[in-house]
């Protein structure tokens, strides 16, 4: 198939579907999947079997790498990262990584300088700013 | 990068099932049936999160089968080639080294490791600069950038590399 021969996630090709679609930040999923893990331990006797290794390891994947913990703090940091015009993707890998300079920031999401919506490196900066602020009140 | 999607399955229910559960019926199979799995065009489904619609039920014919349309949502794991992503070291051998992010292997090959790492073998077999000030083994943290993806119908494997600018160990498990 010729769409999957040009799949690049650093100029955003990542095909229409998941384009449109939510992203989630590692700590997001993290809030998702104790949620059901949870329920699941209330609901069924015996919860150990109802979980597919994809869930278990996705669980500690996401646990061991979330930035944010605090629920309130998940949600300070996609409110603050939308205000850039950021695009789900690039929105969410900045919030997984937490760069903490504008170059370390354009390394991680090459596409973020496109479309004009950073006029300089301090417009970035003044982002990251933003993030780690949050991390630092949590 | 995790996504959440709607996706949506034809669920066959078997007869038996029909009455006042039905709804739950189809909920937990549908659940048992596509949680953990894995395709090539949506990765690999982690948890469903809800059942938006479950559409009128077509009779098969001769088995008495009924086939629901089921929309639903859920939390998949899909790696793109050029993502970068963290992930955790599980092997290191002279080849290069194994890593897992979620549901997903990924290979760094010796040569995609940056030249001034060694390998040293041993009964923990590591990757270390000569100045010893950056080691990865098992258990390592690791930056990554995804270069390659192999996807067939059932699995996704992942190549990636460590040899670029910010890619590398982001915590040594040994100097805690």
């Amino acid at each position: 198939m010729s769409g999957e021969e040009e799949e690049n996630a650093a100029e955003l090709k990542i095909g229409d579907e998941f384009l449109k679609a939510k992203c989630l930040m590692n700590c997001e999923v993290a809030l998702i999947l104790e949620h059901k893990y949870e329920q699941l331990q209330q609901t069924s006797e015996d919860p150990l079997n109802q979980i597919s290794q994809v869930f278990e390891k996705s669980l500690q994947y996401v646990k061991r790498f979330s930035r944010y913990k605090n629920p309130d703090a998940v949600r300070q940091v996609r409110e603050v990262l939308s205000r850039y015009q950021l695009a789900e993707f690039e929105l969410c890998v900045l919030g997984n990584l937490c760069p903490e300079t504008a170059e370390e920031a354009m390394a991680m999401v090459p596409s973020i300088t496109t479309k004009g919506r950073f006029q300089d490196d301090y417009a970035i900066d003044k982002m990251l700013n933003d993030l780690s602020m949050i991390k630092k009140f949590e | 990068m995790f996504f959440h999607i709607v996706l949506e399955r034809n669920m066959q229910l078997h007869p038996r099932h029909f009455g006042r559960n039905l709804r739950e019926h189809l909920v937990s199979k549908l659940m048992k049936d596509v949680e953990g799995t894995c395709s090539g065009r949506h990765g690999f489904v982690v948890a469903i999160t809800g059942v938006d619609s479950i559409g009128k039920g077509l009779i098969r014919d001769g088995t008495g089968f009924v086939t629901f349309p089921v929309k639903y949502q859920c939390v998949v794991f899909r790696p793109f080639k050029g993502e970068i992503l963290e992930a955790v070291v599980t092997m290191v051998n002279k080849m290069g080294f194994f890593a897992e992010a979620g549901p997903v292997q990924i290979f760094v090959s010796n040569h995609l490791i940056p030249d001034d790492m060694e390998f040293q073998s041993g009964d923990m077999p590591n990757y270390t600069t000569s100045d010893g000030s950056v080691k990865i083994q098992k258990d390592s943290e690791v930056r990554l950038k995804i270069i390659g993806t192999r996807v067939d119908a059932t699995e996704i494997f992942c190549i990636g590399t460590i040899k670029d600018d910010f890619l590398g160990v982001i915590n040594d498990p040994t100097a805690v």
